[in-house]
């Protein structure tokens, strides 16, 4: 268990009630284990985001069970009444578009989550600035992301995601709004953070030219998750 | 800690700046509201206060002069002063009418007529701006500068022509109208003289016209160590007339003749501030759904709710502030432009503050409401 990040046991996710429910995630089974950059895959409609959400302890799950890291959060019922607290620790989150919040400038959008658990103000600002500079953003600091190109806004949602030092991270598409050049760039960048901070990522991706940096594929197929290890073939 | 409101204002300063002014207008016309019913009791009051008698002696069984009408025979103030306790007395007529300016317009006025010779002296020396009081007996006239009269304008009244001698400022009536000052026989003519076919038909109907010296009102002062309650029951008994003191005339004028009128902009004025406190909530509401977006991808993040709720709960309180201070302004730049007195006084513009602080953190309730409620999966588009 020391090396799993993320443990998906039997989960199930229901929607509707009588005639109209629908069981998108059908008993799915996963495990990610730290510093893995795996990939989430299925056509539309197949739960991806649904199953993203629950991992992410923003959607309850109808039956199952969910560790994060050695902490299992979600048995029968979520085993905390903060929820949020756990994304806040544990998890990081970047997404379709970069949902930067627009009126903070780019270093207040990395620090604004980790400034709200430390008082240590100078030093969440210093370790922000590290990140943003990795991700080369180093002269972007007091920019506002209407002032950035769709690219460097999404590198800083990469750095927010980071800033609090998150053990996984959650991706949902975070390429789907980028050429491809700026695509394999971002996850390039992933997969460089996955390997230098041991952190966890599941990427959502439909871009099969994107799973050659994946150490993992899972596959949703009518409903159960499948765990693939050969990238090749996934590949069409 | 980064200050969101702060942050937020910032982004959209001219946006949150136009929307705290119109807000504030509409609190402007809040606070000219309440100034139009305290200038209208502060107005009742100018005329009695002026006279400044300690009895009023009126027809009997009438409120008048400004309630009910009262007629009185002039001589009576001579019956009034040899009273014991009375000390000065003199006959007054009040009357609304219209004069006509140089370009024939109306200019609605309320004539006072006294004696310019007599014991009272009813123009206030701090009300005349330009010019002096009555001298004469006849055809001189002393006007509120808001009658828009200047000083030595002649002024047809039916068959007389009067000069303009004085200028006040602030004397009204106690419904607001400005007051011209006439000498007592003048106003006599104006309101008491008959045509001369009235008089005709009169004459063939078997009747005699009376050109009789009536007054409205006879008031008095009274001699030190005596008081109204000692001195009315003597006046009472023996001429059949009512007599009120000063205090009674205020109770008449503030209960039976402005009450309703009051009652009526004081209503207004609440609902005013109703619909102002649901149009500041709707903003704040407006203002939260705009961002709500933002505020998922915060709370699916890891945000705590104590910080986004204290961003709409600072805005939605800066915002009622700013728009009150815009609100004092727009109400201190218009409030002369009235026909009639709008008093703007400072008690009231702190109580509209409380309001306001009240109104704006009940009003950021609604978008702390919506705060609680976002679902941070909106973030992620399920």
């Amino acid at each position: 268990m020391a090396d799993i990040s993320i443990k998906v046991e039997n989960l199930v996710k229901t929607f509707g009630e009588g005639e109209s429910r629908v069981e998108v995630i059908k008993g799915a089974s996963f495990e990610v284990n730290k510093g893995e950059l795996v990939a989430l895959i299925a056509p539309s409609g197949a739960g991806k985001s649904t199953l993203l959400m629950m991992i992410g302890c923003v959607l309850q799950p109808t039956s199952g069970k969910i560790w994060l890291g050695e902490e299992l959060v979600y048995d029968k019922t979520w085993q905390t009444k903060d929820a949020r607290k756990i994304r806040r620790e544990k998890l990081g989150f970047i997404f379709q578009a970069h949902y930067l919040i627009p009126f903070l400038n780019v270093l207040e959008n990395v620090a604004l989550l980790p400034l709200t658990s430390t008082e240590d103000e100078k030093a969440v600002r210093e370790r922000s600035k590290e990140i943003l500079r990795f991700l080369g953003l180093g002269d972007k600091f007091d920019a506002k992301p209407s002032e950035l190109s769709g690219g460097q806004n999404q590198r800083v949602a990469i750095a927010r995601a980071l800033a609090n030092q998150p053990e996984i991270i959650l991706a949902d598409e975070p390429t789907a709004a980028l050429d491809i050049e700026r695509a394999h760039s971002v996850v390039k960048m992933l997969k460089e953070v996955t390997q230098t901070q041991g952190v966890a990522i599941i990427m959502v991706t439909h871009d099969e030219r994107l799973l050659g940096y994946c150490d993992k594929i899972l596959k949703i197929v009518a409903g159960k998750v499948e765990t693939t290890h050969s990238v090749e073939s996934e590949i069409v | 800690m980064i200050n969101l409101a702060y942050k937020d204002i910032q982004h959209t300063l001219s946006k949150f700046v136009i929307t705290a002014m119109g807000v504030g207008m509409l609190l402007g016309i809040v606070l000219i509201m309440i100034g139009v019913y305290r200038g209208m009791v502060e107005d009742a009051k100018v005329l009695l206060n002026d006279v400044n008698a300690d009895i009023w002696v009126v027809q009997q069984y009438t409120l008048g002069p400004f309630a009910e009408s009262s007629r009185l025979y002039q001589d009576l103030q001579d019956s009034i002063k040899v009273i014991e306790g009375v000390d000065k007395a003199a006959a007054l007529t009040f009357q609304g009418m219209q004069l006509f300016d140089k370009q024939q317009n109306a200019v609605r006025v309320y004539t006072v007529g006294y004696d310019p010779l007599g014991d009272f002296q009813i123009i206030p020396e701090t009300a005349l701006i330009e010019g002096r009081v009555l001298r004469e007996s006849h055809y001189e006239m002393v006007v509120t500068d808001k009658t828009g009269f200047a000083l030595g304008e002649k002024i047809q009244v039916g068959r007389d022509i009067f000069t303009v001698v004085g200028i006040t400022k602030g004397t009204v009536s106690s419904g607001g109208d400005p007051i011209v000052y006439v000498s007592l026989k003048d106003a006599q003519v104006m309101q008491f003289s008959y045509s001369n076919p009235r008089i005709r038909n009169d004459r063939a109907r078997g009747l005699e016209s009376k050109d009789s010296q009536l007054v409205n009102v006879v008031v008095a002062t009274l001699k030190p160590g005596y008081s109204a309650n000692q001195v009315s029951p003597q006046i009472e008994r023996w001429k059949h007339l009512t007599v009120y003191s000063q205090a009674d005339q205020i109770q008449i004028l503030s209960k039976n003749v402005i009450e309703r009128s009051s009652k009526q902009i004081g209503l207004f004025t609440l609902i005013l501030v109703l619909v102002s406190s649901i149009i500041i909530g709707l903003i704040i509401y407006t203002m939260t759904l705009e961002k709500i977006k933002e505020i998922s991808i915060m709370k699916l993040i890891g945000i705590p709710n104590f910080l986004i709720t204290k961003m709409i709960i600072q805005e939605t309180i800066l915002l009622g502030l700013i728009a009150f201070v815009f609100g004092n302004l727009f109400a201190q730049l218009i409030h002369t432009n009235f026909p009639k007195r709008v008093l703007l006084e400072l008690p009231d513009s702190f109580i509209l503050l409380a309001v306001i602080i009240v109104t704006s953190f009940l009003s950021s309730l609604i978008g702390v409401y919506k705060v609680l409620k976002a679902d941070p999966a909106q973030a992620i588009g399920g």
